[in-house]
This record gives C-alpha cells, sequence and structure tokens, in this order.
C-alpha cells in the first residue's frame, strides 16, 4: 500500500465524491451545493460518508504547526549568496582587489599556505593532535562548537551493531566537504577517516565535548577517537586545482574491532 | 503570500541586499519546513530539505518568473526537494517499521499528540503524489488552483487525487480503530 495506493472499497458514485469534497473544501457552487442538500436529506449512506470525510479531513486540518529548529534560518542565511552581491562585492575590492586577484599573487598565496600547512602537519606528527596546541594553528585545527548543519547532503552511514550505534553525514557547500560524526559505543571507539589522494585537505576538526584531545593524524588518516559518546564534526576542503574530489573511505572500530567499513560519495546522487 | 511585497524583496535581493533574503527567508521557511515534514515526517530531513530550498531559490533567483506568484514558485522548489528526499532515502535504508505502520497495539486514540502520531503515520503510507495534495492542502493551506500551479496539475487532477487521498486515509484510520 505504501507505494501504489488502491481504493478497495466498491467505487462510490464519482458525482457524490465530488459534491462532498468540493463542499468540504468550501469550493462549491450555489447549485452543486443545493444538489448536495438534496441528496444528504434522502440518503443515509451520503450523510455517513460526509461525517466521515469530514472527520478526516479535521484531523488533517489540526494537525499542529512544527516550529522549524532555531538554528535553521540563521544556517540558510549562512549559505546563501546572492549572484549580484558578489559581484558588488567583487567591485569594492578596487585596486587592491585587483591586485590580490593577480595571478603570482595567488600562487604566491598558495604556496605561502601550502609551506604553513605542511609545517602544520608535520608538526602534528603521528601522535594525538594535543587540546591545547589545536587552537594555536593555523586556524587548522579544533575551531570553537560545533556550527550548524550546512550544506547539502551528499551521503550518510547509519551504523546499528551491539557495539557501536549513530551515524555519520557527509555535506558539501562550496569547496568544504563536512563530516557530522554522530557516534555511541558502550566501551572505546575510533573512526577512521582516510581522505590522503581524493583531493581533499583538513580544514578543522570540532566537538561540542571538547574532545579535540581524541584526535589525530596518521599518515593521510584522521583518527577520531571516543569512549561512550561522540559527537565531531571535521571539515575537509577541496585541494587548490584538485578538480575531482573521490569518495572517502571510513573505517569504524570498537572495542579493537573492525565493525564497518564504508565509503562516502563525495558527489550528490 | 502577499505578492508585491514578495515581488519586492526579490528585486532587492536581486540587487544584492541580504536583509531581504533575510526577511524572505525569514517569510517562508516555517510553511517550507511543514510542508517538507509532512512529506518526509521527521525533523531532520524536514530542516534538510528546507536549507537546499532555499539554497536553490537564491541561487536561481535571476530565473524567477515575476508573472508567477513568489510562494507558488517556492512551493514547487520545497516539493520537489522534499519528493528527491523520499526517494533518496527509499534507496539508502529501509522504511523504519514504526513510520510504515500506524498500528501500534490495540487503537484507543487517547489524546490529540497520539491522533497526530497516527495521522502522519497514514499519511505516510500515502503514495507521493497523494500525500504531495493532501500536504499543499491542509498544512499550506492551499486553494485547488494554487496546488494545480504548483505542482503544474490541472485542477480536475488535483481535486481528484485530493479525494482518492482522504478516502485511503479514512479507509487506514478505520481500519486502525477496528484493529485490522
Amino acid at each position: 500500500m505504501n507505494e501504489q495506493n488502491h481504493i478497495v472499497q466498491a467505487p462510490l458514485d464519482e458525482r457524490i465524491q465530488q459534491l462532498l469534497n468540493s463542499s468540504i473544501d468550501g469550493e462549491i457552487n450555489a447549485a452543486d451545493q443545493e444538489e448536495l442538500e438534496r441528496l444528504l436529506a434522502t440518503s443515509q449512506s451520503v450523510r455517513n460518508l460526509n461525517k466521515e470525510l469530514r472527520v478526516v479531513t479535521r484531523l488533517l486540518d489540526e494537525l499542529p504547526e512544527i516550529d522549524p529548529p532555531q538554528y535553521l534560518q540563521d544556517a540558510i542565511e549562512r549559505q546563501v549568496s546572492l549572484p549580484v552581491q558578489s559581484k558588488a562585492a567583487e567591485n569594492r575590492l578596487g585596486y587592491f582587489g585587483n591586485w590580490l586577484n593577480a595571478n603570482w599573487l595567488r600562487t604566491g598565496f598558495a604556496l605561502a599556505a601550502g609551506v604553513v600547512l605542511t609545517i602544520g602537519v608535520y608538526e602534528m606528527g603521528s601522535g594525538p593532535i594535543p587540546a591545547g596546541d589545536t587552537s594555536s594553528m593555523s586556524g587548522t585545527i579544533a575551531r570553537s562548537g560545533v556550527t550548524a548543519q550546512q550544506g547539502v547532503l551528499l551521503d550518510r552511514i547509519v551504523l546499528d551493531s551491539e557495539l557501536l550505534t549513530g551515524k555519520v553525514e557527509l555535506r558539501n557547500h562550496n569547496d568544504l566537504f563536512t563530516l557530522d560524526v554522530q557516534l555511541k559505543s558502550d566501551g572505546p571507539s575510533e573512526v577512521v577517516i582516510n581522505f590522503a589522494g581524493r583531493g581533499l585537505e583538513f580544514d578543522g576538526v570540532s566537538s561540542p565535548q571538547g574532545r579535540a584531545d581524541a584526535v589525530s593524524m596518521v599518515d593521510g588518516s584522521i583518527h577520531l577517537a571516543s569512549n561512550g559518546k561522540q559527537h565531531y564534526k571535521l571539515n575537509l576542503r577541496r585541494a587548490a586545482g584538485a578538480g575531482h574530489v573521490t569518495p572517502l573511505e571510513l573505517q569504524f572500530f570498537a572495542s579493537s574491532q573492525l565493525i564497518q567499513q564504508n565509503e562516502m560519495s563525495t558527489s550528490q546522487r | 503570500m502577499h505578492k508585491d511585497r514578495d515581488a519586492a524583496l526579490v528585486n532587492e535581493c536581486l540587487c544584492g541586499d541580504r536583509k531581504a533574503m533575510s526577511q524572505l527567508v525569514s517569510q517562508y521557511q516555517r510553511p517550507v519546513f511543514n510542508a517538507a515534514y509532512r512529506i518526509l515526517g521527521n525533523m531532520d530531513d524536514a530542516a534538510d530539505a528546507t536549507q537546499t530550498v532555499f539554497l536553490k531559490v537564491f541561487e536561481h533567483i535571476a530565473d524567477y518568473d515575476q508573472k508567477h506568484k513568489f510562494f507558488s514558485w517556492v512551493y514547487r522548489i520545497a516539493i520537489n526537494e522534499s519528493l528527491n528526499q523520499v526517494k533518496k532515502r527509499r534507496t539508502q535504508e529501509p522504511l523504519d517499521d514504526s513510520q510504515a505502520s500506524p498500528w501500534q497495539g490495540p487503537a484507543e486514540m487517547l489524546d490529540s499528540k497520539r491522533i497526530c502520531k497516527r495521522v502522519q503515520a497514514a499519511l505516510m503510507l500515502l503514495n507521493d503524489d497523494y500525500r504531495t495534495v493532501v500536504v499543499l492542502k491542509h498544512i499550506s493551506g492551499c486553494s485547488y488552483q494554487q496546488i494545480g500551479k504548483i505542482l503544474q496539475l490541472p485542477e480536475k487532477t488535483v481535486k481528484s487525487r485530493l479525494y482518492s487521498a482522504r478516502q485511503l486515509l479514512k479507509q487506514t484510520l478505520q481500519d486502525e480503530e477496528s484493529g485490522k
């Protein structure tokens, strides 16, 4: 019944149904209203049907209005870029903007950013990223607080094993890919996100529980460790010059066992 | 749903005015969210759909034809986006049993919350075409004509879908009450 709804009762006189529904919806003309009144006066079955349909209609009309989540308006506004405004902003940059737009300078900035990032990642080594250090690393690690959901949902993984439950969602907006990891385990658990060679760069991770100390990077993979509930937002950015971003590879461990291994699509289906 | 005010706000958006954009979002996010929620039956998915709707609206605002009502255009995008999400979800995960069936034991509608839950569950059993017209009629408060414009369907088809949908809802709720 879910996909193909069929009415299994004997087909009701189409005309009666039309009159009843138009009347219920207040979209009936005077002549039809008269005709319906005559039918109601003479037929018990029409009266019953009228009553039943009115109950259904009332139930539908009485469904309460739901308050949208409070973050929604803000989240939408942050993501919207008005087409003309970007042009206006370009114009406002004026001479300095044009100067910044020069190819040679952009290349220089890209190189400098690359050096900073390389040093940052090198400094991170392969051990855990200490919470105290994360905020000072050129803004690349651990931003404060988890922001509202952003971007178009590209893929979702649902975990429902005895040892580990929860979900991971991947969203995209412009060049930013955000992984929202919400998991729950009874013992220690770890998520390994392999993004090396996929056209993405690490752009930050945050956790409302302030658990940035459980984040580490090993050989191009981010490791998010936890014991109990974990909620992380990991930002990855399309690398400069990278055209196609290939799917991410995720592994989920709980109590030192590999629970699940998935690929997450980085393009809209 | 004030055509002139909406048209003025759209024009301001086209000039890059973010305040106008904010006003349009503020005005329509609630009805869009509610329509999406009743089609998708889930708050998170409805919030996702609402965000995507507004991103699409403002991405294509220059293409909006001001001969038509702005809300009709927004609702059309909202309905399409919600139905896209329904399709995506169907391919991704099996329907949760609690969502699939309104029958949860001996059927006695004890309180309004429970009734709403059952009506929503019955709504989720309708096919997408039927559910969409019911949502536009009873949640969004659109007339037959407006629904026809939003869905780009003749009024006759709107009416017939709405009648059939109500008949099915009636049947589902009655079956539930009789414990079938």
